[in-house]
């Protein structure tokens, strides 16, 4: 009883200790979000908000117009993430579950565009958008990177787990093809999607070389793009800059906690019950 | 099958979505045409950072007094996101350049030789007759084989930001210190007194110190010709001086830009070497500090010796690809040379002008509260015709990779000949470039 009191107190105290130290610049950022920009690097820190939230917003809006660029940030990052999802899903089952010609060749050749550096890429890209008229338009921001290799891997990873036997079942029961793959293939790796769901989000939430390149008014700045613009020279604005940050994690963490429960399984491995 | 259409569904309304968002980029084939007609609408399009873009607007708004067919479209694009942005466009042929975009001086030569048809010739429109206003150094910056390609525009001239009351405190007369060895002797003195040590480095990613030392010499990463300039005594005379304030334990470790903010905000050092920018900075995040601070040039190497130097500063250049060439050319020629408007850069946004004739005015006479009434912009505006000219070539970013490595050896414990030395080597090897023995 004893020990394993010693040992409980033991675990929570670790957990603590690895809870203030990876939340701890999250908390320093909105409190600096709330302080005047020299506060940034008092001595000690100071660690208690401040009364300039809103002159801080009210700049930061000025300067970069918050409301339009976390518009093209959200609707950009949403239809990229359904998007995406849908074609590394069905690219996946498709590596996973189908026999053709050539399959693990073209396999390959996606894990092989992984190892491209994403710089030697931009240029080529660029001039395509701009040949066809696409620079500044979402869908220059939302298209290039649908199928990403990595979602692909990782779908295919997930449905090669799930047992041909299952599909066999479906197929004596008169389930035809869509509806295995809506019916059977995807409930069962709902962790996965969860997984992959949050993973492109966040590739694309905070992508900033592309967009930034891509992208030629301010009107259509995304976040990352629009927040780097506030750095000059000499001169910066902490507080506008952290009031920037801190609002720029709420989607993630909003959208992280709502897929928390599937991505923690998808974390635990198979995917498959009984 | 519901969930079959519900899918299909989907992505209908996202591709009709997208589509209806394609209209967004069509004004920008409408610009034609030669521009400078007078009565013919044109709109520019211009990229620069920070306080540069309300620098920009601003002239903008006095131009049209004159000029109201032209209109100015600013992007504030941060200050090193230009150059992803403007290399991408060059390498890709001139595809979604602006009409006018911001440059560093210390790039203006890498993009000339690695794009020598990229910018418009300002010369061939006539920039030589004006140039004359401004100090040399800046004129070589901004030209190649004697043509201009870039508008001098705002710069760096340097100088020591000091805490006139640890200097108080430690009974030492900033006035006296007029070469690098008495400067080390007060900083001794400080540090015995107050705690306080001389200057900030960042010691292992960053020497602008050195730069600084280096310009004021008039010497530099190479000489005129492109040869690397490392083992030139002077070069290694002012790595000496830099260790020998590290020796005397004068040197406080910081952590790039935000560690060296920090030190000059916490007291924690005497003084701050620097260009006429961080003027701003220390007002604006040293709020509360009004009256405490000065300014006085660099120290010279040998009494006597030159006290002026830069660092930082820009200018504009024109992209060939530019529709509007000619309304760019006369637009960014008039913000480049007229008083009015370098007077508004200076005083609502801080940008220190390389146009000499603005010197004269009240501005630049007048006494700086923040800095107890001292005569700031005088000091640094007679600094400007004594800066000798920094050779950077488009292999400085590679030069200052090896000379903040030679810096770091340095200070850990390596003799600064040698340090440059060796340095010198690496930087041969990796530009295929002669050293001057």
């Amino acid at each position: 009883m004893k020990v394993s009191n010693v040992r409980s107190l033991l675990v929570y105290v670790t957990l603590l200790i690895g809870a203030v130290i990876s939340l701890f610049p999250f908390y320093w950022a909105a409190i600096a979000a709330t302080n005047e920009s020299g506060k940034v690097f008092a001595k000690p820190p100071v660690l208690l908000p401040g009364g300039m939230l809103f002159e801080n917003i009210a700049n930061l809006n000025e300067a970069i117009g918050i409301g339009r660029v976390m518009f093209n940030s959200l609707f950009v990052v949403v239809i990229y993430t359904a998007l995406s999802l849908i074609i590394c899903t069905m690219a996946g089952y498709a590596f996973a579950k189908f026999r053709f010609k050539g399959r693990d060749i073209l396999f390959g050749m996606f894990l092989l565009s992984m190892m491209v550096p994403y710089h030697a890429l931009v240029i080529p890209l660029f001039k395509m958008m701009a040949a066809w008229g696409w620079l500044n338009t979402y869908q220059a921001l939302i298209l290039p990177n649908l199928a990403y290799p990595f979602g692909i891997f990782l779908m295919r990873q997930n449905m090669l787990a799930v047992p041909d036997a299952m599909m066999e079942a479906g197929r004596i029961d008169g389930v035809n093809e869509w509806g295995l793959f809506t019916r059977i293939i995807l409930p069962s790796v709902k962790p996965a999607l969860a997984a992959t769901a949050i993973f492109l989000f966040m590739f694309q939430w905070n992508s900033f070389l592309w967009p930034l390149i891509a992208v030629q008014t301010k009107e259509m700045y995304t976040l990352p793009v629009a927040l780097s613009s506030l750095f000059g020279l000499s001169r910066i604005d902490y507080g506008q800059v952290m009031a920037g940050v801190t609002l720029a994690t709420g989607p993630i963490i909003i959208f992280f906690l709502l897929l928390q429960r599937h991505f923690i399984s998808g974390m635990l491995g198979s995917a498959v019950k009984g | 099958m519901l969930k079959v259409s519900k899918l299909l569904t989907l992505l209908l309304i996202v591709s009709v979505v997208l589509a209806a968002c394609g209209g967004n980029n069509e004004n920008e084939g409408t610009n034609t045409g030669a521009g400078g007609a007078a009565d013919e609408k044109v709109e520019l399009t211009a990229w620069a950072w920070n306080v540069n873009v309300g620098a920009l607007n601003s002239a903008m708004e006095l131009y049209k007094k004159d000029h109201p067919n032209v209109e100015l479209k600013v992007e504030d694009i941060g200050r090193l996101d230009v150059y992803d942005k403007l290399s991408t466009g060059l390498a890709a042929g001139g595809a979604g350049l602006p009409d006018i975009v911001l440059v560093e001086d210390d790039r203006i030569q890498g993009y000339l030789e690695a794009f020598p048809k990229g910018f418009v010739n300002l010369s061939e429109k006539g920039f030589d007759n004006k140039a004359d206003s401004f100090p040399a150094f800046k004129k070589e910056l901004a030209s190649k084989d004697g043509q201009f390609y870039a508008f001098p525009f705002d710069a760096g001239p340097t100088g020591m930001f000091y805490r006139t009351d640890i200097f108080e405190q430690a009974g030492v007369n900033p006035e006296t210190i007029t070469t690098w060895d008495e400067f080390i002797a007060a900083g001794k003195t400080i540090k015995e007194k107050t705690g306080a040590q001389a200057v900030p480095i960042d010691k292992f990613k960053d020497d602008a110190l050195f730069r600084m030392m280096l310009n004021q010499q008039g010497v530099y990463y190479f000489d005129k010709e492109g040869k690397i300039d490392f083992n030139n005594p002077q070069v290694v005379k002012a790595m000496e001086t830099i260790k020998a304030m590290g020796d005397a334990d004068l040197v406080k470790d910081v952590n790039g830009w935000d560690g060296t903010v920090s030190a000059t905000i916490d007291g924690t050092v005497a003084t701050v070497p620097f260009g006429a920018w961080y003027y701003g900075t220390i007002i604006d995040q040293a709020k509360d500090a009004s009256g405490k601070w000065g300014v006085f040039q660099l120290p010279a190497f040998e009494k006597g010796g030159n006290r002026a130097s830069n660092l930082g500063g820009s200018s504009w250049m024109i992209p060939s690809e530019s529709k509007n060439a000619d309304a760019a050319y006369a637009f960014a020629e008039y913000f480049a040379t007229t008083d009015e408007v370098q007077l508004i850069a200076m005083e609502q946004h801080g940008l220190f002008p390389s146009l000499q004739t603005v010197y004269e005015s009240e501005l630049f006479q007048n006494d700086v509260e923040f800095f107890s009434g001292q005569k700031i912009w005088k000091l640094f505006s007679e600094e400007m015709k004594d800066i000798p000219t920094p050779y950077y070539t488009k292999d400085y970013a590679l030069a200052l990779d090896e000379a903040v490595k030679a810096q770091a050896d340095t200070f850990n414990g390596k003799n600064p000949a040698d340090a440059l030395k060796e340095a010198a080597q690496r930087l041969a090897d990796r530009t295929k470039r002669e050293i001057n023995q």
